[in-house]
Order: C-alpha cells, then sequence, then structure tokens
C-alpha cells in the first residue's frame, strides 16, 4: 500500500529502477539492507543504541518464527515464548556445563527446539484454531514453570555466567559484535522464511489457512504441513533464544513468561501478518516504542496499549502488510499449441497411471483394466444419530466409465461421496479402489490413491489466484524435500517451474487460461466450477467425483460441461458425476445408479432408468396418490 | 479424608470465582467468537471499584449488609459501563472484519486496563477491610469451613442460577442462544443483534466484577495485575467445559479450583500451573471439543 502510494508520486525512471530492484534476488536485498543497517549502527550508534538493535533483532527473528505460525499457516500460537526458553536453556546449559562453544551449541539448540514442537504439535494440532491457543498458551506455562522448578537449571536464578561466543580464537564481547551475529542470523531466518513462503509448502499452509476441509480433501496432508510449520516456527524461536542467551549471559525464567508470547504476537500482527519486512518495522515498534517512551516511564506501556488498539482500529492489516501484486502467472513462458496441448496431456496422463499401476503391480496387486471394475461399493451405510443418510449401497464402477448417481434431493449423494473420499467415516461397509479398501484412510491419502473430486458447494481458496489453486492440487505429486525448499535449490526451482507448466496446461484445457491470474473469488460461477475441476485433474486421478458441476450453469454452459466431461473420459479417468440436470446426465452417462432415502433403488442404462416405474415413483410420487387425492378433491 | 475434605472446600470457593469469570469468555464467545482477553482484567476493575467504595469511601462503616450489597452492585453497575464502552469504542468497528484484529485490541484492552488502574490506584497491594465479615466458622468433623467461604460460595451459585434461568427462561435469553448458533438466521427472524451483543457484554462484566469483589473479600489483598492470573484459570476452565456451553463454563471453573487446591496441598504450590495445564490438554487431545462440548457439524 506505502510503496503503491510512493510509487504514484514516483518519476516514471525511479519506478523502472523499483521494478529492477524488485528483480533482485530477494537474499541479496536482504543482505544488502542488513549490512547497511548494520553499518549505519555501526558508525553513528552509541552502546545503547547498539544494544536497542540487537534486542529488535532478537525480537524480528522471534517474529519471523512465529509468523510461520501464525501468518503462513494460520494456526493461533499464544505460547510461542516456550520456543525461545528451550533454545536458551538447551544453549545455556551447553556452554556452562558442558563448556561448548556459542557456534557449535546453536545448531543443536535449534534442532532440540524442533524437537520439542514436534513433540507436543504432533498430539495437538488437530484441534480447532481458538482450542490451539489455549493448548499453547498452556504449554508455554509449563514449560516456564517447569524451568522455575528444575534445579539442575538453576531453578528460579537460572543459569547464570553464559560465556560469551568466541569466533576463531576471537570472543566476541562488544554490543556492536553481538550486533553484527544478530544480523547474521535474522539474514538467514528471513531468506529462509521467504523460501519457504514461495514453496510448494508455503502454497499448502495457505490452503490450510483458507479452507483447511478443502486442502486435505484434495490432497495436501494438512496435519503433518501444520506440524512442520509449527517445528519450523519452533526452530527459528530456538535460534533466537540460544543468541538471546549467549548475549545476555544470565537466564532466568522470568524471560520466558506469556507477556513475551503476547509482544512477539503483537509485532507480527502490527507488521503484517505473512509479510516479512512487516515483521521487521512491527520489532522495531514493538521493542523501540517502548524506549523511545522512556522518559515517560511510567506511562509508556499505557501509551503503547492505546497506540495498540488504534492502530488495530485504524490499520488492521497491518503496518507493512503483505502485498499482494496482480500475477502474471506465465510471465516469459512460452506459448503452446492448444492441439500440443492436448496431446501433452494425454501422453502424461497415461503415463502416470502408467506408472501407478507398475507400483500396484509391484505390490502385487492386479490393476484394473478397462471394462474391469475400478471402484467397489460395498453396503455402505451412514448414520447421523437417527437418520439414516445412506442405508446399504452397494454398486461397482468400471473403469474408463461414466457413471451417474442421481436421486431427489437429501437421497444421500453427497454422503457417498464424502464417504468414498474419506472425509466421512462410513458407519458400516466396505469401499474398494483399485481391489484395495480405502477405509480408514485420509482423505489426503485418498487423493493419492487416485481418487479426485470437486465440492457441491463450491470450495475453492479464495484468497489464491486461479493458478495457485491449481498448483494446489498438485501438491501431492511434488518431489522436492522440506531443506530443498529452504534452500531453494535449483532441483526445487525445476520442480516449481513442472507444476506452474502443468497448472497452465490443465487450465488450458478447461479453456480458462486467460482467468489464471485472477483471484478465485473474481470468476462466474462456471468458471469456478471448471477451476475446481482442473484443481482435482492436476493430481492426475484415476477417478474423478464431480458433485453437481452443472448446478448454476446456463445451457451453453452445460453443453460445454458435457463435452468437457467427455473429454476427461478420453484421458483414460473413469468420471463418477452426482446431478440433478437430468438431460446432461442422460446424455452423457455409461450408466446410473438412483438413490432414494439412502438406498439404491434401481442402477442400469439411461434408457432402462427412464422407463423404471421405481425412479419415475421416486420422482414424480405413485399414480395412486395421485389417484386418491383426486378422490380427496371431489372427483 | 480430612485433608482431602479441607482442599476440596478451598477449591469450591476458588472455583466458583473462576467460574464467574469463565461464564464471562463463554458467553461472549458464544455470540462472537472472540477470546475477550480482557475478562479477567474486568474482575480486577470490579475489585478495585469495590475497594474505592469500601475503603476509600468509607462504606466498610455503614451497617454490613449495606456495605456488601452497594460493594457488590454498584462495581458491577461501573463494569457493566466499562465493558460496554470497551465494545462500543474497541470491538465493534471491527466485528465485521478479521476476528485476529479483534482479538489483538483484546489483548490491547487488557494491557491498557492493567496500566490504567496502575494509573489510578497505584501499583502498590491494596488491602480490602479485613475485619468486615466475620473470620470464624465451623466445623465438619475434621474439616473447617467459614461462614465467607459459605457466603461467597452461595452469591457465586445464585449468579450462577440467574444466569442459567435468564438465559433459558427469558425471550431475551432465547435470542442469545439463537444468535449463538446462526447469526443470520437470527438477525432474519428479528433478533436485534447488536442489542444481544451489548447484552453479552454487560453479563460478562457483571459476572466477572461479582468475582472480583469476591477474590478481594477473600483473600484482603488485590492488585492491579490479579486480572491476568484470574482470566487465564477463567478461560482454561471456559474452553475445558467447552468454550460456548455455559454449564460447561461452571463445571470447568470448579474442576480447576479444585485440581488448584488439590495439587497446592498434596503436590506443591509451584506445580500448580503444570497441573492444571496438563489436564487441560490431556483432555483436549482426548476430547477435542472439552468436557460437555458439542460436535460441530460441517456440511460439505
Amino acid at each position: 500500500m506505502i510503496a503503491e502510494r510512493v510509487a504514484r508520486f514516483m518519476p516514471p525512471a525511479l519506478g523502472v529502477w523499483r521494478s529492477r530492484a524488485l528483480r533482485v534476488p530477494f537474499w541479496i536485498r536482504v543482505s544488502v539492507f542488513l549490512a547497511v543497517v548494520g553499518l549505519s549502527v555501526g558508525a553513528y550508534g552509541d552502546d545503547y543504541v547498539t544494544a536497542v538493535a540487537v534486542s529488535v533483532a532478537t525480537y524480528a527473528m522471534l517474529g519471523l518464527g512465529l509468523n510461520i505460525v501464525v501468518g503462513y499457516a494460520g494456526l493461533l500460537d499464544l505460547g510461542y515464548a516456550a520456543f525461545f526458553a528451550i533454545g536458551a536453556y538447551t544453549a545455556a546449559l551447553l556452554m556452562t556445563i558442558g563448556h561448548w562453544n556459542f557456534f557449535a551449541a546453536l545448531p543443536l539448540a535449534v534442532i532440540f527446539t524442533g524437537v520439542a514442537g514436534a513433540i507436543i504439535g504432533y498430539p495437538t494440532l488437530r484441534l480447532r484454531s481458538d482450542y490451539l491457543a489455549i493448548v499453547t498458551l498452556g504449554f508455554g506455562e509449563i514449560t516456564r514453570i517447569s524451568f522455575n522448578n528444575w534445579d539442575y537449571a538453576g531453578g528460579p536464578n537460572g543459569v547464570l555466567d553464559i560465556p560469551w561466543p568466541t569466533l576463531f580464537g576471537y570472543q566476541l564481547s562488544s554490543q556492536i559484535a553481538f550486533f553484527g551475529v544478530s544480523l547474521v542470523l535474522l539474514a538467514l531466518a528471513m531468506i529462509f522464511a521467504q523460501h519457504l513462503d514461495n514453496s510448494r509448502l508455503g502454497r499448502g499452509w495457505v490452503a490450510i489457512r483458507e479452507d483447511d476441509f478443502a486442502a486435505e480433501a484434495v490432497g495436501v496432508p494438512s496435519l503433518k504441513l501444520k506440524l512442520t510449520a509449527y517445528v519450523m516456527g519452533g526452530m527459528w524461536g530456538g535460534l533466537a533464544g540460544a543468541f538471546f542467551a549467549t548475549r545476555i549471559g544470565a537466564i532466568d525464567p522470568t524471560s520466558f513468561t506469556f507477556t513475551l508470547s503476547v509482544y512477539v504476537l503483537l509485532l507480527v500482527v502490527l507488521g503484517g501478518m505473512g509479510s516479512l519486512p512487516g515483521v521487521l518495522l512491527g520489532a522495531l515498534v514493538v521493542v523501540g516504542l517502548p524506549e523511545a517512551l522512556r522518559g515517560f516511564s511510567q506511562y509508556r506501556i499505557l501509551a503503547f496499549s492505546i497506540f495498540l488498539i488504534g492502530m488495530m482500529l485504524v490499520r488492521p492489516q497491518g503496518l507493512w502488510p503483505r502485498i499482494r501484486r496482480k500475477p502474471k502467472p506465465f510471465y516469459g513462458m512460452q506459448d503452446e499449441e492448444s492441439e500440443n496441448v492436448a496431446i501433452d496431456i494425454l501422453q502424461e496422463h497415461q503415463a502416470e497411471m502408467e506408472r501407478r499401476d507398475l507400483k500396484h503391480a509391484a505390490a502385487r496387486h492386479k490393476a484394473p483394466v478397462d471394462g474391469e471394475v475400478l471402484l467397489q461399493v460395498e453396503g455402505m451405510q451412514r448414520y447421523f444419530g437417527g437418520v439414516k443418510a445412506v442405508d446399504g449401497v452397494s454398486f461397482e464402477v468400471k473403469r474408463g466409465e461414466i457413471f451417474s448417481i442421481i436421486g431427489p434431493n437429501g437421497a444421500g449423494k453427497t454422503t457417498v461421496f464424502n464417504c468414498i473420499t474419506g472425509v466421512q467415516r462410513p458407519t458400516k461397509g466396505r469401499v474398494l479402489f483399485d481391489g484395495r479398501p480405502l477405509n480408514g484412510l485420509r482423505p489426503h491419502q485418498i487423493v493419492s490413491r487416485g481418487v479426485g473430486r470437486t465440492f457441491q458447494g463450491i470450495r475453492l481458496f479464495k484468497g489464491m489466484a486461479v493458478f495457485e489453486n491449481v498448483m494446489v492440487g498438485l501438491y501431492p505429486r511434488h518431489r522436492t524435500m522440506t531443506w530443498q525448499a529452504m534452500l531453494h535449490t535449483p532441483g526445487e526451482r525445476k520442480d516449481e517451474l513442472r507444476t506452474l507448466r502443468e497448472a497452465r496446461r490443465w487450465l488450458q484445457f478447461l479453456n480458462i487460461e486467460d482467468k489464471a491470474g485472477l483471484l478465485a473469488t473474481e470468476l462466474s460461477y462456471a468458471d469456478q466450477r471448471r477451476v475446481e475441476i482442473a484443481r482435482a485433474l492436476a493430481a492426475h486421478p484415476h477417478l474423478l467425483l464431480l458433485d453437481e458441476p452443472a448446478a448454476g450453469m446456463n445451457p451453453t454452459e452445460k453443453m460445454e460441461l458435457l463435452v468437457m466431461i467427455r473429454k476427461i473420459r478420453d484421458l483414460g479417468i473413469t468420471v463418477v458425476l452426482i446431478d440433478h440436470d437430468m438431460a446432461l446426465v442422460m446424455r452423457v452417462s455409461d450408466r446410473i445408479a438412483v438413490l432414494d432415502h439412502g438406498t439404491l433403488i434401481a442402477l442400469g442404462r439411461p434408457d432402462e432408468i427412464q422407463k423404471d416405474p421405481r425412479v419415475i415413483e421416486a420422482y414424480l410420487g405413485r399414480e395412486e396418490d395421485d389417484a386418491e387425492l383426486a378422490e380427496a378433491a371431489g372427483h | 479424608m480430612g485433608p482431602f475434605l479441607q482442599y476440596t472446600v478451598i477449591g469450591l470457593t476458588v472455583g466458583s470465582f473462576y467460574a464467574l469469570v469463565a461464564l464471562g469468555y463463554t458467553i461472549v464467545y458464544g455470540i462472537i467468537r472472540l477470546i475477550n482477553f480482557a475478562q479477567g482484567d474486568l474482575s480486577m476493575v470490579g475489585a478495585y471499584l469495590g475497594w474505592t467504595l469500601l475503603v476509600a469511601l468509607g462504606f466498610q462503616h455503614l451497617p454490613l449488609p449495606v456495605a456488601i450489597v452497594a460493594a457488590f452492585v454498584i462495581p458491577m453497575l461501573g463494569t457493566a459501563v466499562v465493558n460496554l464502552g470497551i465494545l462500543q469504542f474497541a470491538y465493534k468497528p471491527l466485528l465485521k472484519r478479521s476476528l485476529l484484529a479483534i482479538l489483538i485490541t483484546a489483548l490491547g484492552m487488557s494491557l491498557l486496563l492493567e496500566n490504567l488502574a496502575e494509573v489510578i490506584w497505584g501499583a502498590a497491594i491494596n488491602a480490602y477491610p479485613p475485619d468486615l465479615l466475620p473470620s470464624t466458622g465451623f466445623a465438619i468433623g475434621p474439616v473447617h469451613v467459614s461462614y465467607v467461604q459459605v457466603a461467597l460460595f452461595g452469591v457465586s451459585l445464585l449468579l450462577m442460577a440467574g444466569l442459567y434461568l435468564f438465559i433459558q427462561g427469558t425471550t431475551i435469553g432465547t435470542a442469545m442462544r439463537a444468535l449463538a448458533v446462526d447469526h443470520d438466521a437470527a438477525r432474519l427472524m428479528g433478533i436485534n443483534v447488536d442489542q444481544v451483543i451489548r447484552l453479552a457484554f454487560v453479563l460478562g462484566a457483571l459476572l466477572a466484577a461479582a468475582s472480583g469483589v469476591m477474590l478481594g473479600l477473600y483473600y484482603v489483598q488485590i492488585q492491579f495485575t490479579m486480572g491476568f492470573l484470574l482470566g487465564l484459570r477463567a478461560f482454561t476452565a471456559a474452553v475445558l467445559g467447552g468454550i460456548g456451553n455455559i454449564p460447561g463454563a461452571m463445571a470447568g471453573g470448579m474442576i480447576i479450583g479444585l485440581l488448584e487446591a488439590y495439587t497446592t496441598g498434596y503436590l506443591s504450590g509451584k506445580w500448580e500451573d503444570v497441573v492444571v495445564f496438563g489436564v487441560l490438554i490431556t483432555v483436549l487431545v482426548v476430547k477435542p471439543t472439552g468436557l460437555f462440548g458439542e460436535r460441530v457439524a460441517e456440511r460439505m
């Protein structure tokens, strides 16, 4: 926002320079900026200013870590000080009792904090966010009190006489030397955070933050990603903690209270959630402002709280919010001919399917060929209290066919989908896919087995661009590791480029490439449905479940949809369709199953279904009813 | 058995204070999904208003019933006014925007109340009149129960029962429950949403202030930082019982009070919070909606 406003008053030449500057890799920009800050503080600052600057840097490190947890993954953590404490104590004990050098203790402190994060995160991260807030708060308090009561770590007195770090035999003891070390650590923390943000992990986190449930259902392992965010955030906190310990020289439990957690959260929100420059600015305000107000000593926290409340009223998005530039998703990529696209997709998809069939065969399972049973639903029941949404439904879907499920509202169609995709557990019954049971798997595992789906009420990630939505769908097919993402290795870049290219191809396949840069919410209803289909296809499913794709479409769009469904089948993908549009269903389906009140009342070819008296009865009511009604009316 | 019962008496007394504050958390959360971090500090405000009346203005010299009634009613009303002001100026403009912004505002409000109290009443510990209430009691076997404990526990129960009847029995209480389930549907049915939100804040403040005065009477000493720990315990209690659930908050408060008393009695005071939070985390991991919370069904 600020940047835009400034840009408006800048002569065009400066604008050019600005966009050139933005093209410089992030790590160079950060390093240059921090070097300039370091040199100017070194040249002009006295000891007091430098000491405050070191504090700002420490808080900024903490903020960067919490920003991953809260800003990226959307998990409200109120006990972040615990990580700071664990990092500080680990380093302090290693350095005092073990006589380790700081630079040897630092990595261990970081790793140890990460492990602690994993231990506490694993059981608790499946909780709803408000509950997570109190659990993390509790974790923070437990950690602090445990250190307070732990005699080995000095109890309430803490650890004293922590040595200063030595580097190549040279002892770092001045404030300015600490400032140098803190800037290097801060630069690392910023660069890694930025790399994570721009990787598939970052995309997965945003997807989870936007819609946890939909993310899981399109193949993002949400629990694992939340845990990753939590552990990463913990490691950043451990880094800051270890640095804090050696800098202060003596630590005790009062440095790691709930208030610290709150201050770090404040600086993240003040700066603008998810924004890296925002974290630096937030740290400057949260640490610097009370220092600047030191003259009013008694009133400074008071003034700070008023500032905070006012700030939330005037500028709730933060001081330097994350700027969303209009994305040019495929900038600089070569255009492909549409025929080539279709051929590429077909080839790639078939290769993908063959690969999976081979893997399947290696696991001693026979992969079904065209015409053999792909999906088998056996006696599926799903009760909600006393309501029998699905009551003993069995059917089989053959590989390569278009299979429709129809029925009046409330017949249990969507519930069948939910039970197949693992979103809901069937009360009873089995679902077999490729001859292997799907029961008990989590939704993202079912996606990677080869089942894709769309939703009845569209569930796109609203804050993400169209192409990013499709890229989330490609999540299960990434091959990069977290460390590669963190270092932004060439392998990771190649993988990202491949993902982008594939996302584009799927958008071309569905004829919406021109809308790739728009936000999902800016699209028409029909286009949103198309994006959902593209997102589901991107994972290369064997089986695609479409839940009322024609709802809200006009006749022309429905015709296009019909063509599209056939095109999808021609890729070799089996399609199961739920829809209320009989014209569409009758024309496109090979076979149709009819549900009513949770039971299967008919199954067969479209012409058989149209003649089936039970189906007619379910949809139109019985003729006797009409006769009775007519009689009652006095005819 | 003797010590156990003695701890139980202490635990229930303290627990009833927590329960009152927890109710405030739960009511506000139920209506606008906000964890109102300032809830504990409202209690502190109530305690200080009570102190101002009793000590600074000399109400302690009035006949006991008059003094006590005044020391409850006036702070409760005063705190309600404060909370309405907070709602109007700080939360209201943010209600339609991000929940996190309100949450941060609530944290800021907690800081503000604490520091304002420090400026107004000073940082030192202030003492309630120690001999206002009789310090005697009676014994049941080995267990000593003071009249103060009985009276405070009784007042808490009375307030909770009143709240329960109000929410279950009156039209506006029904409107509150409806709003907690579905904002839009409630609005379409003609419920004045703003009015219900205001009511929730008033109720929360009334209960918090009452608990603050009771804490002052029970522990005699009050300080401007007292709201923090109280709020933390009460928040824990609300979540333990299943946030948004009124009987759950009452039960949660009692459980936290008892846990605290048993830990202090059998283990050591310094492990209090570890046990309280440990139990909370265990309960949530086993039953993610709290002890009495209902499963939230999601429609796809």
